[in-house]
């Protein structure tokens, strides 16, 4: 596979990083196409048969970076609304899903991109922690923070949302009466 | 393409990691339906006619 073929094969990753990263879609369209600008210029520098998946993700981390010092002249990305995880979700998940997109905005971007980093690209952490140029440990504890993080705000400190926390914790409930009474709990999850 | 992430020594999927909790399972599922139409959206064709561009240099 040629340098070009592996930038156009891992682009779909990119996109997941870029949104993880700047929380909204245009912003996250224009960060891949930068990382790659960044990239093809920087060919020369990649060593063939090391990681390319890594030095993909690390650029274009980088140039995140680089665009949120910048921008921090004039704003703070934190201030970002966090309505541009948008998603097509069905009925009753709407809500939820929402709140999550909410949730995820509060967190750190770096604990945002390796929670969906491992989640959603199935990362191992030695990996992560490659692409995210830190230690295996400091992946690990990004991405185990992010967790507990979002489950303590999704379900019980998240005033906001008082009928989230009834509802993420009436499920809990109903998942764990099935578990005990050895049975299968995902037509609670999947349905 | 020698992807580092097919790595599955150490990932988030191990155990003692909280993934499979009812919580790991919601939120998986809620990360996925955030995040993984994303990752399946067609590439803008501006975006593949740079890197063509680049290849024929």
């Amino acid at each position: 596979m040629t340098f070009h073929d592996q930038v156009i094969a891992i682009l779909p990753k990119l996109r997941v990083q870029a949104l993880s990263l700047t929380r909204n879609r245009a912003a996250a369209e224009d960060l891949v196409q930068d990382a790659v600008c960044n990239a093809l210029a920087a060919q020369n520098s990649f060593i063939p048969g090391t990681n390319f998946s890594a030095w993909m993700h690390r650029i274009l981390r980088n140039r995140f970076i680089s665009d949120l010092r910048k921008r921090r002249e004039t704003t703070d990305i934190d201030d970002v609304p966090a309505s541009t995880f948008a998603s097509p979700a069905t009925h009753e998940d709407r809500l939820a899903l929402k709140d999550l997109s909410l949730a995820l905005s509060r967190l750190p971007a770096d604990q945002r991109e390796a929670l969906v980093m491992v989640v959603i690209q199935g990362m191992s952490y030695e990996a992560l922690a490659e692409a995210t140029d830190c230690a295996v440990g400091t992946a690990k504890s990004r991405v185990f923070r992010a967790r507990r993080q979002l489950e303590a705000w999704m379900t019980g400190d998240m005033p906001s949302n008082d009928k989230l926390r009834v509802k993420v914790k009436a499920l809990r409930d109903a998942i764990d009466v099935r578990h005990r009474a050895g049975q299968s709990a995902d037509d609670l999850l999947f349905s | 393409m020698t992807g580092g992430d097919k790595s599955q020594s150490s990932s988030g999927k191990s155990k003692g990691d909280d993934q499979d909790s009812p919580f790991g399972i919601w939120l998986s599922r809620g990360l996925h339906q955030l995040f993984d139409d994303v990752a399946s959206e067609p590439i803008p064709e501006e975006l593949l006619k740079l890197i063509e561009e680049d290849r024929k240099k």
